[in-house]
């Protein structure tokens, strides 16, 4: 393919790149990264990951206390983060303080799907008489977790841990946990909030102090 | 970027797991929000209307204020009708118009304009441009053609008169003192296309022989993220990044700003990014 200039106007740039202009440098900003994202940037993906994964992984660690599951955080923000650049809004604050909030939520969000799981393993511990062991590498696997989190509903006030230990090992509705403890319904829903977010802080500093 | 909590280190092969699951979720250089790009025939077509539409707002004072080298709008409306002539004929297959002067070949038609009512050169125009998208649209846009020294495939040729009117366009409303249009993001899209396509012809225009591979990437909607190889071929070229305004991009490329009016976001070597700019300039069409 022949390529000459069309019709090269007034100031064009001369034959032999003799025209220096200087460009304005910009510096890179939160606000520049989600750009580059948006456009499709996989180096600012890497250059995210180098600046913020340590403190991510700090996040998620804090709230799980376990290598594997944190990884697993780490992977989910960071994917996110790069399939929706859009969800982040540099006026509201800093991409790390964004991520960071990210992996939190991730990292509770499994710390209750867990007492779930343990919720339905222990109905269905009640209900089957001859129920077949799990394999051994699945129960060193949960145990961990499983571990941490009883711990730390051991940790909750009374009523509180009644709560969880209806709603959760046993598996009641929010009815069923009212009418169990003698309380409105609407005071177990209360109760059980209150005792999810005393979890988030209990796990996060029981598993601090044991780093 | 702010790392405002404690610091654990990361375990070792974690980055490249999410690298690959990040480019399994969503492809390298692939924008989002995913738009569909316009055809050729669509771009062509709705820079077309865009230009249509400012032209029928204009005032009669308008119509003869100076513009472009020695036309006024309507001069330089007329050097649209005589383009879209060319292009007729080179649709048509006539071999002249390759190496027909852009300038020379339209200005009787731009200068014939003189004394006639703004709305017939309008009409003669939009007559033009109704001619073009029909034959255009009976052609086979994968066929090479040559125009006006340039030779390209005939869905290219759209996309760079795409290019033309709009920056025709944002000509007149400068004179005029209306605000600067920007094409939607799917016009935007093809004329990035073509744009970062003819970016190595460009440097070899400027005699840009360097072997730089160039990470291009262009923010904003009709925007998007390209790897191109400029210079001389290489098995180890530099290794240059390129941020930018795919606006400014757009405008720099069709030669109406200079590498020194746009924001720029550089990793690697200042002076090979100010010669890539350069560069990307140096094809412009007027």
């Amino acid at each position: 393919m022949r390529i000459a200039a069309w019709v090269i106007g007034a100031g064009a740039a001369l034959p032999g790149g003799s025209e220096r202009a200087i460009f304005r440098c910009v510096e890179p900003t939160d606000a520049l990264l989600a750009a580059r994202l948006a456009a499709g940037d996989d180096h600012a993906l890497a250059e995210a990951f180098d600046h913020l994964a340590p403190t991510v992984y700090g996040a998620a660690l804090r709230v799980l206390g376990e290598g594997s599951a944190a990884q697993d955080v780490v992977q989910d923000v960071f994917v996110e983060l790069w399939s929706h650049p859009d969800r982040f809004d540099p006026a509201a604050g800093t991409l790390g303080t964004y991520l960071n909030l990210l992996a939190r939520h991730r990292a509770v969000d499994l710390v209750r799907s867990e007492l779930r799981r343990l919720a339905r393993q222990a109905r269905h511990h009640r209900l089957t008489l001859d129920g077949h062991d799990p394999s051994p590498g699945d129960a060193v696997a949960a145990a961990d977790t499983a571990d941490a989190v009883r711990a730390a509903v051991s940790l909750l006030p009374d009523d509180q841990r009644r709560a969880v230990e209806l709603a959760y090992f046993q598996g009641l509705s929010y009815r069923e946990v009212a009418l169990a403890t003698g309380i409105p319904e609407g005071t177990a829903k209360s109760r059980l909030r209150l005792a999810l977010a005393k979890l988030e802080t209990v796990l996060d500093r029981q598993l601090l102090e044991s780093s | 970027m702010t790392a405002d909590r404690q610091d654990h280190a990361v375990p070792t092969g974690l980055r490249e797991r999410i690298m690959t699951a990040s480019r399994q979720a969503r492809p390298a250089g692939l924008a989002v929000p995913q738009i569909t790009p316009d055809s050729p025939m669509e771009a062509f077509s709705n820079a077309a209307d865009a230009f249509y539409q400012l032209l029928i707002t204009l005032s009669a004072r308008d119509w003869h204020l100076p513009v472009l080298r020695d036309l006024d709008v309507q001069g330089l409306v007329g050097h649209l009708v005589g383009v879209e002539r060319d292009v007729q004929r080179c649709i048509a297959g006539d071999e002249a118009v390759g190496s027909a002067n852009h300038v020379e070949s339209t200005q009787p038609v731009a200068l014939a304009q003189a004394g006639r009512a703004p709305a017939a050169t309008t009409d003669e125009w939009r007559e033009a441009i109704d001619r073009t998208l029909a034959m255009a649209s009976e052609a086979d846009l994968d066929a090479n053609v040559a125009m006006h020294g340039v030779a390209l495939r005939l869905r290219d040729l759209l996309v760079a008169r795409t290019f033309e009117l709009w920056t025709h366009e944002n000509d007149i409303r400068a004179v005029a003192g209306l605000a600067p249009s920007v094409p939607g993001a799917s016009t935007l899209r093809p004329m990035t296309e073509l744009a970062t396509a003819l970016l190595p012809f460009g440097a070899a225009f400027t005699a840009l022989h360097e072997p730089i591979r160039v990470h291009l990437v262009l923010t904003g909607p009709g925007g998007g993220t390209w790897d191109v190889a400029v210079g001389e071929p290489s098995p180890e070229p530099s290794e240059l990044g390129i941020v930018t305004d795919v606006v400014g991009f757009c405008r720099l490329f069709a030669n109406r700003i200079s590498p020194a009016d746009l924001d720029v976001f550089v990793t690697g070597d200042s002076t090979q990014a100010t010669s890539v700019l350069t560069a990307a300039a140096a094809l412009a069409l007027d």
